[in-house]
């Protein structure tokens, strides 16, 4: 089935920064907590922040012929300043920063690029969706390059007690499909006593444009919207001096619109890691 | 101006020009004035120690015998024999406040001090991004 949601879409939006705007001005009327040095939820500002994983881990790829892609060695960079912000490939600007609710207007690649290029800058700083595949799609599809692309939008992200969530509405705008994409998620805490277990439940949201984009073929194969669910467990423990063991493993279900193309073998993606990370 | 000796304001003037003369008799010691260059050192967010050349400058109306040290560094110490100034240059790291002091030759009097002091930019924090949708958070 083609189809897309651009009213939809737009309704959704105007709900999310109207909801988010509402939060962000009942957050500045409550005493904001003081963000200092001993807050796990605090940065400094001005200071970059470097950290690498060591470890064991593998992501699938759902592509034909797609190759897994093993997770030994994971960097991550961020800088906050006052308001602007880059975190990995991310980049935004905070509108609103409280102790519960933050605005944020944000700027995140593509992700499902990762999927046809091994050397996509999202194999080196890992995210959310699977492996490259290093081996071409099957000859009945013609082949195209897939563009590194831009999304960008607000992001509106809170906590309550030791519930985190996360709402992004994107709009492509590098010019290369002019999708929409949405990106939920909601992380709770299972367990925590020396290390924390916690679960998060998410989805990502793809308009018909994205998901043709990377899995769609003119007149052999066009799709409609697709909605990707996904479950993450995840373990850390602090070992001091910088250090910490981390275990994540997670299960993202692909939709119909995206398993159903010829290009693609499998109806999700799984990634799991487990190593230890230094924050220098 | 002619006053009388017997009367109250001549009384208070004679105080007045006494304590003029007596103030103006140069003691030992006194009138020495210390200068540091620089005065202050100014730490980044992420700088933990000052590490700079430090300039002291010292003149005295009258030849002195004395010596310029800095307090808990015994490392520092340099000595003057009837001079009316002198200066000194030294490279120092350091970390917390410190104070200069000119001393009489035998170490027992401070004559005049300064203080170069660091001042520490305030770290700001901020809140870091909520971002489970990351596999990595």
């Amino acid at each position: 089935m083609v189809c897309d949601y651009p009213d939809r879409m737009w309704k959704l939006l105007i709900a999310f920064v109207l909801t988010a705007a509402a939060t962000a001005g009942a957050a500045r009327a409550s005493p904001v907590r003081d963000c200092d040095a001993d807050s796990p939820d605090c940065v400094a500002v001005g200071k970059w922040n470097v950290s690498l994983a060591l470890g064991a881990g593998v992501r699938s790829n759902p592509l034909v012929h797609g190759q897994d892609l093993p997770l030994v060695v994971v960097p991550r960079i961020s800088y906050y300043g006052k308001r602007f912000y880059i975190d990995d490939l991310d980049v935004g600007f905070t509108v609103f920063d409280g102790a519960k609710s933050t605005l944020s207007l944000i700027a995140s690649p593509g992700y499902d690029r990762i999927f046809f290029y091994r050397s996509d800058l999202q194999n080196i700083f890992v995210q959310l969706a699977g492996a490259a595949g290093t081996n071409p799609p099957p000859v009945r599809i013609p082949l195209r390059p897939r563009a590194i692309t831009y999304l960008a939008g607000p992001e509106w992200t809170f906590n309550y007690h030791d519930i985190i969530g996360q709402f992004d509405v994107l709009r492509e705008v590098t010019g290369h499909n002019h999708g929409e994409e949405v990106r939920a998620a909601i992380q709770l805490p299972v367990t925590r006593s020396t290390g924390a277990l916690s679960a998060t439940l998410g989805l990502t949201w793809q308009s018909a444009a994205i998901v043709n984009y990377y899995y769609g073929a003119p007149r052999i194969y066009e799709s409609g919207s697709a909605l990707r669910p996904f479950l993450k467990l995840a373990y850390t423990r602090p070992l001091g001096r910088g250090w910490r063991l981390e275990g994540i493993a997670q299960y993202e279900h692909l939709a119909d619109a995206i398993a159903d193309s010829p290009i693609v073998a499998h109806d999700y993606v799984v990634t799991c890691f487990f190593g230890f990370v230094h924050a220098f | 101006m002619r006053f009388s000796m017997g009367s109250r304001a001549g009384r208070c003037a004679a105080i007045l020009v006494v304590a003029v003369l007596t103030g103006g008799m140069d003691e030992p010691g006194s009138g020495i004035q210390l200068e540091l260059k620089p005065r202050v050192c100014t730490l980044a967010a992420n700088e933990r120690q000052c590490s700079t050349t430090v300039h002291a400058n010292w003149h005295s109306p009258r030849e002195e015998s004395l010596c310029l040290i800095i307090l808990g560094r015994s490392d520092v110490k340099r000595c003057w024999e009837h001079y009316s100034q002198g200066t000194y240059s030294v490279e120092l790291v350091f970390s917390d406040d410190l104070l200069f002091e000119l001393k009489d030759s035998r170490l027992e009097t401070v004559l005049a001090s300064e203080a170069l002091r660091i001042i520490r930019e305030a770290i700001r924090y901020r809140h870091r991004r909520r971002d489970p949708w990351n596999i990595f958070q």
